[in-house]
């Protein structure tokens, strides 16, 4: 039986090549074979196919980041959950993703995995073709340094730091010293409104306000992905659209990847995936299956 | 980055003042202690080491008891007899004897009642040794001559302060009823001791105590360039000849410094011992509230790791605040430390005219040593909470409430 291109260089077991889909071959599941440019890939339905066709250039290389068989345990004395449960998932440079499913459906479990900040009991964790579920603690710290920008749901600023002490936070522990990357922040807090208020501490600032300084902070090392942990979930519909519309541009006009937990239906809507979990699993041919790309 | 992450402690310590400023009274407790004990310690020996040179460098004391029990000796009631001491001047090297004995007598003055110290002795031999080697000089009036003669000296403290009325030269002063006639009072001899007492011939002495007449002490005076030990081994070899006193110690001027300064170093090291432990207290403080910060900063050492702290720079946090804590603790506490030595030295040389302290005679360098000394305590106390924080995983800590 003739098989896809490997999907990682370390993966050797086929999956459907569907770039959202993720299932994987079985002795009772039968892949259909499709060639595009000459190269046989395999899918589990038509609908897989279909979507792939939409943009071979872009699904058939790498993703950026690539869960597969992702699990996460945690014990609590003799009681054991499974918060994920043989995750697969990819996320595509340049991508707007958003996560749903019900609450401890494991939507933040498994954003802290993407974002290198918890390690997955089992499986594989790709960071553009590199296994990161393994590596050092000072690895993990220097890749959330350079790759990730973080926004909680909960602002999470700094308290005894000012705005601006705060959106520059994460150049001290880059060891980025530049004062050219600091004009550039200073710059944005004109853009997002907030000159005025740069030497306010947070417990000075309202909720929105907190949340632009928040999202200045995840800009500060130009990373290439941004996470965000419900960052509208604490704001009012106006706000919350301020502050969406700011990523979403990030992610539309500097093609920054954006990976974002959401309970709200409108928000899951503008995105390019939708990846539902339900106890753990993600949901092939739910919502996302419904998604056409539009690359 | 190690500017920028100071930067950020310092900012962390101003945004919970009191917490801090609390730890570090902790540490400048201690601190203020050891500086107080090591800046009166040279003060204190150079005190009574003059106080002993001002005692007399050719005078030897002898007293009943063992060397090691002079205290138990002096007050167990065995007395020289008075001849046994005269006859040390026999000693070609014996200037004068002087058998002394001591008592504390009420005595009356304009209807006023103090309990009083006498020091007793012949005239003939109080004043030579008094004048010579003690360096008293009579104030008002002279010395009496005649051993019988109902007459009394009196100290300067003693005539100037002691009664609510100064006692002059001719007033009569009572004696566990027997009236003395004041017939000089003394200039000050710098000993708190010696101002204070009232000086009586050896007759009157016993006749108004009515104790049995004997010599507590004696004061010997060598002749000038003899070998002052020599002497003593004389004096030794002689004594034990008499049957009143079984024990007796010979102290002489270095043996006096000797176990004086043996007393000071042990009361000094007892003190530091003291002052240590509570900077040991200070240091668990330190502890307590890294601790306590590590727990209550849990979310802020997750965002922190979130947006890029690696392990090192989360410890480097908290190892400079609990160094930052430590050094403020010893400046302070060496700043404060001075000043109540300071302040402690004005008030002894007021009331005792003793000077324990100056600026010059601190060991600057000792002080440098404490500076160290806090920072790497405040270090190590760092060092368990800092771990702690630093070894958070992200995700665990942001789910910190």
């Amino acid at each position: 039986m003739k098989k896809s291109p490997p999907l990682t260089k370390q993966d050797s077991v086929m999956e459907c090549r569907d770039p959202v889909c993720g299932m994987r071959e079985t002795d009772s599941f039968v892949f259909l074979e499709k060639k595009f440019g000459g190269i046989s890939y395999f899918f589990c339905s038509e609908i897989c196919a279909t979507r792939f066709k939409t943009n071979p250039k872009k699904f058939s290389v790498e993703p950026m980041i690539h869960l597969h068989d992702l699990w996460k345990t945690f014990r609590t004395g003799s009681v054991v959950t499974n918060v994920l449960r043989g995750v697969n998932v990819h996320i595509w440079k340049g991508d707007f993703t958003a996560i749903i499913g019900a609450s401890g459906a494991g939507k933040s479990t498994l954003l802290n995995m993407m974002g290198l900040l918890d390690r997955p009991t089992s499986g594989g964790l790709f960071l553009e073709e590199k296994n990161v579920a393994d590596i050092s603690d000072e690895e993990r710290a220097s890749f959330r340094s350079k790759k990730f920008g973080f926004v909680f749901q909960q602002y999470n600023l700094i308290p005894w730091l000012n705005a601006y002490d705060n959106a520059t936070l994460p150049l001290v522990f880059s060891k980025i010293n530049d004062g050219g990357q600091k004009a550039k922040i200073q710059s944005r807090f004109k853009e997002v409104g907030l000159w005025e208020r740069m030497n306010h501490r947070p417990s000075e600032l309202s909720g929105g306000e907190q949340q632009r300084v928040a999202l200045l902070r995840a800009f500060a090392n130009d990373p290439e992905i941004i996470i965000g942990d419900e960052p509208t979930g604490n704001l009012d519909s106006e706000t919350g659209n301020k502050i969406l519309n700011i990523l979403i541009d990030l992610n539309k006009i500097e093609k920054k990847t954006l990976v974002i937990v959401t309970h709200d239906a409108d928000i899951a809507a503008r995105a390019d995936q939708i990846i539902t979990l339900r106890d753990g699993e993600t949901i092939p041919g739910h919502l996302l299956h419904k998604k056409t790309y539009t690359g | 980055m190690l500017k920028d992450l100071l930067l950020l402690t310092l900012k962390g310590i101003r945004y919970r003042p009191m917490r801090s400023w609390l730890t570090i009274i902790g540490i400048v407790i201690g601190i203020m202690l050891v500086v107080i004990i090591l800046a009166l310690s040279a003060g204190t020996t150079d005190a009574v080491n003059k106080r002993l040179q001002m005692f007399g460098s050719d005078l030897l004391i002898i007293l009943p008891g063992k060397e090691t029990s002079i205290v138990s000796g002096l007050f167990g009631g065995q007395k020289f007899s008075f001849n046994d001491i005269i006859d040390l001047e026999k000693i070609s090297g014996v200037k004068t004897a002087m058998p002394v004995d001591t008592g504390t007598l009420n005595a009356d003055f304009k209807g006023e009642k103090k309990a009083i110290f006498i020091h007793s002795s012949r005239w003939n031999r109080l004043r030579p040794i008094f004048e010579e080697s003690r360096g008293a000089k009579m104030a008002n009036g002279s010395w009496p001559t005649d051993e019988d003669a109902n007459e009394v000296v009196l100290g300067y403290l003693a005539a100037n302060s002691l009664f609510h009325d100064k006692v002059r030269v001719g007033d009569e002063v009572i004696v566990q009823s027997k009236r003395l006639r004041v017939a000089g009072i003394l200039e000050k001899m710098g000993e708190q001791n010696d101002d204070n007492s009232f000086y009586m011939s050896w007759s009157i002495f016993h006749l108004v105590s009515g104790t049995k007449p004997g010599a507590m002490t004696a004061i010997v005076k060598i002749r000038s360039r003899e070998n002052i030990d020599l002497v003593a081994r004389q004096i030794r070899f002689q004594l034990e000849q008499q049957k009143e006193v079984r024990d007796f110690t010979i102290l002489t001027p270095a043996a006096t410094t000797e176990i004086v300064g043996g007393v000071l170093k042990l009361v000094e090291l007892v003190l530091l011992i003291i002052a240590l432990v509570s900077l040991v207290v200070g240091a668990v403080g330190i502890m307590n509230t890294m601790y306590t910060s590590v727990l209550e900063r849990t979310r802020q050492i997750g965002v922190m790791k979130a947006i890029g702290a690696s392990d090192d720079a989360i410890m480097s946090l908290f190892l400079i605040e609990s160094g930052i804590i430590g050094i403020v603790g010893g400046v302070l506490g060496i700043t404060l430390g001075l000043l109540m030595s300071y302040l402690i030295g004005v008030l002894v040389e007021t009331f005792g005219g003793v000077i324990l302290f100056s600026f010059a005679s601190v060991d600057y360098s000792a002080l440098f040593v404490i500076i160290i000394i806090t920072f790497a305590t405040g270090v190590l106390s760092g060092i368990l909470p800092a771990r702690q924080a630093s070894r958070l995983e992200p995700a665990e800590a942001l789910r910190y409430e």
